[in-house]
C-alpha cells in the first residue's frame, strides 16, 4: 500500500506501481474481503454492529495478524516455525508470572515475556543453523517440550491454572476502544479497540524491515539460495538465529495481546495459532520456499479468514463446521502457490503483446512481481 | 551417406513479457553435420533450443523432422522424435548419483524393478565415451562443476538420437575434455546424426564445425552457410551487427618491489592440497592454470575460510590472517570470490536484478537503522548494467529470466561493485559472449591498474595467456611451477603444458 502512494513525484511511476499491486494477492484479497463484507452486511446488518461484531473481529485480526507476522518471518528464509503457539504460551507465562508472583509493571513483564520468547526462538535457531537440521523438525521438538513444560508450571505456581493478576494498562490495551480516548469532547470510535494500535506498530516495524533494511533484505536472499547469500557475504548462520528469535518474540508479543484480551494468563495461549500463522502469510502471497514476504498480505490473508469465521458465527454455523472450512481454507492457501504458478504459466504461453509490461514469473519462478517493494 | 534435411524450423518465434526472444527463425539442419549456432548473449540460441526440444512453444512457425511436420509440444516429444539435448543450465538432481541421473530419462528395468547392473553398465558406457573414469555409484553433489558439465553431456549421450542439440557444453571445461566431446561428435556425425552446436568459442567452432547459423536479437542474420565461406572477424562482426577492432592487449607495468596484498605460504588444507605457496601484489594479475579437478577452486575456498587451512600461512597486506567467512574476507580483508557456479552458489534466480547485484554494497550504502535507499542501489547498480552490458528489460526483471551469459554477468557485476581490493575469479566467462569478453578483460586489465590484485582462475588457456601477467600452474592440489606470461599464445601454452605433464612423469 505504501509502495503505490510513496512514489508520488511521477504519474508514471505510480501508475507502474499500482498495475504491480493490482498483480499481487494482497489485491485479490482485498476484493474478495470487500465483496464478504459487502453480501454478509446486506444479509445480516446485524455485522456492522460496532462494539459487538466489528471491534471483536479488529481484535482478532490484531492479534492474529502478529501471529501471521510471526511466521512470516522464518518463512522469508523458507524456515518454518511449527512451535509459534507453545512460544506464545512460553512467553505469556513469564508475563503472567512477573505479575502475580513478582508484581512487576506492565512494561517490564511484557519485556521479559518477549525476551523468553526470543530466547525459545533462538534456541531453535541455533538448532537448525548449528546441527543442518530441517526447520521442521527442530521446531516440531520445540513444540512438544514447551507444550508439556508450559502447563507444568501453570500447575505448580498459579491457583486455578492461570495467572490473573492485572497490571495497570493491561485492560486498557486489552479491553477498550477509540471511545475511551477524548480530544476536547469529542471521542474515538467504540468499533475500533486499541488493541490494533501495537499490531499496526509491529505492521510498521516488519514492514520497514523487509522493504528498507539491510537486513530485511539479506534474510530474503538467505531464502532465496542460502549457498548464494553465503557466498556473498551474509552471515546465513547468524541471520538464522535472528530470524527465529524474532520469531519467537512476535508469538510472545500475540501471547500477551490474547491475554490482554481475555484477561487472564493462562497454559492455553496460542493453542489456535500454528493453523492461523500459516494461512495469513500464504494467502498473501509469502512463499513457502523463502525469498519473498508480503506484511500487507498477511494482514488481508487474517482478515479474511476471520471476516468468514465471523460471518458464519453469525449465521450460526457450529465450531466443527467452522473448523472443517478453515481447514478448507488452508489447503487453498497452501496449494496458492502452485494456483499462481499455473496462472502464471498460462499467462506466459500466450504471445506477450498481450501484457508488455507486468512482468509474470517465468517457468519455476513463482511470485507474480518482483519483490522490490513490500506493502507495509 | 547423401545428407539429408535431419530438421528444419520455419519462421519461429517466441515472445517473453517485454522480448521479442525470436523473431522468425528458420534453421536447417542436415543429417551428418556439425552446425554452429551462434549470437551473443540473450540473442536466443537457447530459446530456439528449448523450443526445438519442447521446453517452450513458439509462438508461431512451424517445425518438421526429417521431412514431415513435428508437433514438439513437450519434452517427451522431442525425445520421441529422436531429438537429444545437453541443456545449457544444469538439470542435474544433486541427491542423485552420476549413473541414475544418466539413465534418468530411461531407466533400464527388468519387470517392474530397476535393473541396477544395467543402469551401472550403461552410465559407464556413456562416461567412457568421454573417457571419463567416474564412478557410476558417486553422489552428483560431489562432483565439481566441471564434471557435473561432463556428466550432463554423458547424459545427452545415452539415448541414440538421429539429432543431438548442444547448448554450450564447452563452456564450463577444459580444452582436453572439450576434445573428447569432438571426438564423440565426430563419431556421431560419421553415423548420420545432426549435431547442432552452441559455443561462443570461436576456436573450437572453427575447428569441428561444418555449418553455422547466427542469431542477432532474435533473428536470423546468418542462415545455415558453410563456416569455410567465413573468416572469424566476419562471424563475429555478423554476431555484433558492426566492425569489432581487434583485441588490444596492453602494455603493463607490474611493481614487484612492493610487498604483496596476499601472500600464501606452504599451505596445506583440509581439501588435499600441499605446501601451497603463491604471492599476488596490488595491480597484479595472476593466473591459476591447471585441469579440471587440480584443486583451484578448492584453494579458493580455503583461502575464504570455506574449506580449512590445516598448516602453513596466510598473509594479507603483510598481517598473518585465519579467515573464517566470506563475510569476513569481504569486510575485514577486502577479498571477493566470484564462484564457478553460477546457479548454485553466484546468483539468486528468484530475486531481481537489482538485488543481486547490489547484495555486496549493502553495508556501503546503509543508513541510520539499517536504511538502505532503493533509489542509490538502483543508480549503483545501473552502472554496472551499463558497463557490463547486460541484457535485461528493467531491473526488476528476476535473473532466473536472463540469458545465461547475462546471469554470468550478473554475478561479476556483483563483485566488481563490492569495490575489493583483492579479487579471486573463478572461470569469469563461462558462457559470455565475444564482445562482452573484450570489454570485461578491457575492465580487468583496468581494475588492476588502478591497484586491484587479481587471482584468476581459468581453464581457458587462451583467456589465461591473453590476461594474466604471471601463471601459476596446479596440479593435483599442489603449485608445479610459475611462469611469466609473454602474451605469446604457443610458447606459453608449451612451457605450461610442460609444467603439467612434468609434473606428471615425476609422481
Ligand atoms: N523464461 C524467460 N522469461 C523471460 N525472458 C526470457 C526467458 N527466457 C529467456 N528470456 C529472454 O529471452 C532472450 C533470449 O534468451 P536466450 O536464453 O535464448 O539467449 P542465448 O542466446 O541463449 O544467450 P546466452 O549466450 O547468454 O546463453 C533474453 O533476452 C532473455 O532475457
Ligand atoms: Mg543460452
Amino acid at each position: 500500500m505504501t509502495s503505490t502512494l510513496k512514489s508520488g513525484s511521477s504519474a508514471h511511476l505510480q501508475a507502474g506501481a499500482l498495475r504491480r499491486f493490482v498483480a499481487t494477492p494482497s489485491f485479490f484479497l482485498l476484493v474478495i474481503i470487500f465483496v464478504l463484507v459487502i453480501v454478509l452486511g446486506s444479509i445480516k446488518p446485524a455485522f456492522f454492529n460496532g462494539p459487538f461484531v466489528i471491534a471483536p473481529l479488529l481484535t482478532g485480526i490484531s492479534i492474529f495478524t502478529v501471529v501471521g507476522l510471526s511466521q512470516m518471518v522464518v518463512l522469508s528464509i523458507g524456515h518454518m516455525n511449527l512451535a509459534v503457539g507453545p512460544m506464545a504460551a512460553f512467553g505469556a507465562m513469564f508475563m503472567g508470572l512477573s505479575y502475580e508472583l513478582w508484581d512487576l509493571p506492565l512494561v517490564l513483564g511484557l519485556a521479559l515475556g518477549i525476551l523468553a520468547g526470543a530466547a525459545m526462538g533462538a534456541l531453535s535457531g541455533w538448532l537448525v543453523a548449528r546441527t543442518g537440521v530441517n526447520s521442521f523438525i527442530v521446531t516440531l521438538a520445540m513444540s512438544f517440550a514447551l507444550i508439556g513444560l508450559v502447563p507444568t508450571v501453570y500447575s505448580w505456581l498459579s491457583a486455578g491454572s492461570a495467572f490473573t493478576v492485572k497490571p495497570d494498562g493491561l485492560d486498557e490495551i486489552g479491553r477498550s476502544s477509540f471511545s475511551a480516548i477524548c480530544v476536547n469532547g469529542a471521542c474515538g470510535s467504540n468499533a475500533i479497540p486499541l488493541i490494533v494500535i501495537p499490531a499496526l506498530g509491529v505492521m510498521l516495524l516488519i514492514g520497514y524491515l523487509y522493504s528498507h533494511t539491510r537486513l530485511g533484505r539479506e534474510l530474503l536472499m538467505t531464502g532465496s539460495n542460502v549457498d548464494a547469500a553465503q557466498l556473498s557475504g551474509i552471515p546465513t548462520g547468524r541471520r538464522i538465529v535472528l530470524v527465529h528469535s524474532l520469531s519467537g518474540a512476535l508469538a510472545a508479543l500475540a501471547g500477551f495481546l490474547l491475554a490482554a484480551s481475555t484477561g487472564s494468563f493462562t497454559p492455553g495461549i496460542g493453542q489456535e495459532f500454528m493453523l492461523q500463522s500459516f494461512v495469513g502469510p500464504i494467502l498473501g502471497g509469502t512463499l513457502l520456499a523463502g525469498g519473498y514476504v508480503s506484511v500487507t498480505g498477511t494482514l488481508l490473508g487474517i482478515t479474511l479468514t476471520l471476516v468468514i469465521r465471523k460471518g458464519l458465527d453469525l449465521f450460526g454455523v457450529g465450531l466443527e463446521t467452522l473448523n472443517v472450512l478453515l481447514g478448507v481454507i488452508l489447503l487453498i492457501a497452501l496449494s496458492s502457490d502452485q494456483i499462481r504458478l499455473f496462472f502464471g504459466r498460462r499467462r506466459t504461453r500466450r504471445p506477450a503483446q498481450v501484457d508488455r509490461t507486468s512482468p509474470p514469473p517465468g517457468p519455476k519462478l513463482a511470485q507474480p512481481s518482483v519483490p522490490e517493494e513490500i506493502s507495509a | 551417406m547423401s545428407s539429408t534435411i535431419a530438421l528444419e524450423a520455419n519462421g519461429l518465434s517466441k515472445s517473453f513479457p517485454g522480448v521479442k526472444a525470436l523473431d522468425r527463425v528458420n534453421l536447417r539442419l542436415m543429417s551428418g553435420e556439425t552446425h554452429a549456432l551462434m549470437g551473443e548473449n540473450g540473442a536466443g540460441k537457447s530459446t530456439l533450443i528449448k523450443i526445438l526440444t519442447g521446453v517452450h512453444r513458439p509462438d508461431e512457425g512451424a517445425l518438421s523432422v526429417a521431412g514431415s511436420i513435428a508437433d514438439i509440444h513437450s519434452p517427451a516429444a522431442a525425445m520421441h522424435a529422436g531429438i537429444g539435448v545437453v541443456h545449457q543450465e544444469r538439470n542435474v538432481i544433486r541427491g542423485f548419483t552420476v549413473g541414475e541421473n544418466i539413465v534418468m530419462s530411461r531407466m533400464p528395468r527388468r519387470g517392474p524393478r530397476v535393473d541396477w547392473p544395467a543402469v551401472r553398465r550403461e552410465a559407464k558406457r556413456c562416461l567412457a565415451l568421454l573417457d571419463l573414469e567416474l564412478d557410476p555409484d558417486t553422489p552428483m553433489a560431489r562432483l565439481s562443476s566441471a564434471q557435473t558439465q561432463l556428466v550432463e553431456i554423458a547424459r545427452g549421450l545415452y539415448t541414440e538420437t538421429s539429432i543431438l542439440l548442444l547448448d554450450e557444453p564447452t563452456a564450463s571445461i577444459s580444452d582436453n575434455e572439450a576434445d573428447r566431446l569432438f571426438r564423440v561428435v565426430r563419431r556421431l556425425t560419421e553415423q548420420g546424426t545432426a549435431v547442432l552446436f552452441v559455443s561462443h568459442k570461436l576456436e573450437e567452432v572453427f575447428a569441428h564445425c561444418d555449418t553455422v547459423s547466427v542469431l542477432r536479437d532474435g533473428r536470423s542474420v546468418l542462415e545455415s552457410e558453410p563456416l569455410s565461406a567465413h573468416s572469424r572477424d566476419e562471424i563475429v562482426d555478423v554476431m555484433v551487427g558492426r566492425s569489432l577492432a581487434a583485441l588490444e592487449v596492453p602494455e603493463r607495468a607490474v611493481d614487484r618491489s612492493r610487498p604483496p596484498v596476499l601472500e600464501l605460504s606452504d599451505v596445506d588444507t583440509a581439501s588435499g592440497h600441499r605446501g601451497v605457496s603463491l604471492e599476488l601484489r596490488s595491480g597484479e594479475i595472476l593466473g591459476l592454470y591447471g585441469l579440471v579437478g587440480a584443486g583451484r577452486t578448492e584453494l579458493a575456498r580455503a583461502v575464504l575460510g570455506l574449506d580449512r587451512v590445516t598448516s602453513g600461512s596466510v598473509h594479507v597486506r603483510g598481517a598473518r590472517v585465519s579467515i573464517r567467512s566470506v563475510r569476513q574476507a569481504l569486510e575485514s580483508y577486502r577479498i571477493g570470490y566470484v564462484t564457478e557456479n553460477r546457479k548454485e552458489e553466484g546468483v539468486f534466480l528468484a530475486q531481481s536484478v537489482t538485488r543481486n547485484v547490489a547484495i555486496t554494497v549493502w553495508s556501503r550504502l546503509e543508513r541510520m537503522l539499517g536504511y538502505v535507499s532503493t533509489k542509490s542501489e538502483r543508480a549503483l547498480v545501473q552502472k554496472y548494467v551499463t558497463e557490463l552490458d547486460i541484457r535485461i528489460s528493467g531491473q526488476r526483471q528476476l535473473v532466473g529470466q536472463l540469458s545465461g551469459g547475462n546471469q554470468q554477468k550478473v554475478s561479476l557485476a556483483k563483485w566488481l561493485a563490492a569495490k575489493t581490493e583483492i579479487l579471486i575469479i573463478d572461470e569469469p566467462t563461462v558462457g559470455i559472449d565475444v564482445r562482452t569478453k573484450r570489454s570485461f578483460y578491457d575492465l580487468i586489465w583496468k581494475l588492476a591498474d588502478d591497484g586491484l590484485a587479481i587471482l584468476l582462475i581459468s581453464s581457458d588457456l587462451a583467456e589465461m595467456i591473453t590476461l594474466a601477467d604471471r601463471i601459476a600452474v596446479m596440479d593435483r592440489f599442489a603449485i608445479t611451477g610459475e611462469v611469466e606470461n609473454s602474451h605469446d599464445y604457443d610458447e606459453m601454452s608449451q612451457s605450461i603444458i610442460r609444467l603439467i605433464h612434468g609434473h606428471a612423469a615425476v609422481t
